[in-house]
């Protein structure tokens, strides 16, 4: 007997992602799922953002991390509220895990949610968390062919950013092919080059969160 | 290592729509995987095979169908199978392109009794 079912495998995590999501619009909270691989810039790219916007933007944090609370002991300075997710050996965060909990922050007074995703180019990029977009960084360091051989969470993004540029004339990394790569992926992507240490570029970053941030809920 | 995730996923449906079924033993689970998803079969049929043990579908058949990448072109309309990845229309040049096949996640049926 055949039964014939037809169904997203990953039903349950979609659910719970539009669960989360639909809260977040009714809250009026931007959500942005940054993905990148381990040691691409992610928790410094947050630092810059959160030193930029503080006082004008009301942030929050969700740090997923294998294990240890490093990132977010490093981000405690902002004085924000940051919520630790050790996955355990998970290489992925998924919607249940940000749904248990999204009820620590008080959403009322908050602007913008920031998950930073376990470092990892593959996996995090098939769980939809509920987020708004998801914000794939790249650094100088590992390489300009990674839109080719990751193309999911790069045709999958709502924004890049090229991390790490002061390092590119200590590195191989070919700028022209790296945007030939995205730009067959994901043609309209905006990309953000930045180098998140010398503070390099930050600014064109920083102005078009806070346009995200205050355009419509949907958005 | 998605593969572990998705395969207990896939297995809790399998034994849901077993049970709904009244099926005694599933002796084949036939899924969809996009090129995108980059599962791997061999790792996703390892971590499939912990996810069902002792259950009716411990000893099923996996069969898995990988569904290559299509392109439509949002400009000109027309579908086609990028040579690497996406790209632009193959067609027309237009860079407005959407992925139409390439992101599934499917379980298509169960055969048992």
């Amino acid at each position: 007997m055949e039964i014939k079912i037809m169904k997203n495998i990953l039903d349950r995590n979609q659910n719970k992602a539009d669960e989360v999501r639909n809260l977040l619009a009714e809250k009026k909270v931007k959500m942005v799922n940054i993905i990148s691989s381990p040691g691409a810039g992610k928790t410094t790219l947050l630092e810059r953002t959160c030193e930029a916007l503080g006082g004008k933007i009301r942030i929050g944090i969700i740090e997923g991390d294998v294990t240890t609370d490093r990132d977010a002991q490093r981000l405690k300075k902002y004085d924000i509220p940051i919520v630790v997710i050790n996955t355990e050996g998970g290489c992925h965060l998924d919607s249940h895990s940000i749904s248990k909990v999204i009820g620590m922050f008080d959403l009322d007074t908050l602007d913008i949610l920031f998950v930073e995703n376990v470092g990892n180019l593959i996996c995090p990029s098939v769980f939809d968390l509920g987020e708004n977009f998801k914000l794939a960084v790249v650094s100088t360091a590992e390489g300009d062919d990674k839109p080719a051989k990751y193309p999911r969470l790069f045709s999958e993004a709502g924004a890049v950013v090229l991390n790490k540029t002061d390092l590119l004339p200590y590195t191989n990394f070919n700028v022209d092919a790296f945007i030939k790569d995205l730009s067959a992926i994901n043609p309209r992507v905006p990309l953000f080059r930045i180098s998140a240490t010398k503070g390099d570029g930050l600014p064109d970053w920083i102005e078009w969160l806070e346009y995200q941030i205050k355009s419509s809920p949907a958005g | 290592m998605h593969e572990i995730k998705i395969a207990e996923e896939l297995s809790v449906i399998v034994v849901d729509k077993a049970r709904e079924a009244g099926l005694s033993v599933v002796e084949s689970v036939n899924i969809s995987f996009g090129q995108l998803v980059q599962v791997v079969p061999d790792i996703f049929e390892f971590a499939f095979r912990e996810a069902v043990r002792d259950t009716v579908a411990a000893e099923a058949a996996l069969n898995i169908e990988i569904i290559p990448l299509e392109m439509k072109c949002l400009s000109c309309g027309a579908d086609y199978n990028p040579a690497e990845n996406c790209s632009s229309c193959s067609k027309c040049g237009a860079l407005e392109i959407t992925v139409v096949h390439g992101k599934e996640l499917f379980i298509k049926s169960i055969e048992g009794e």
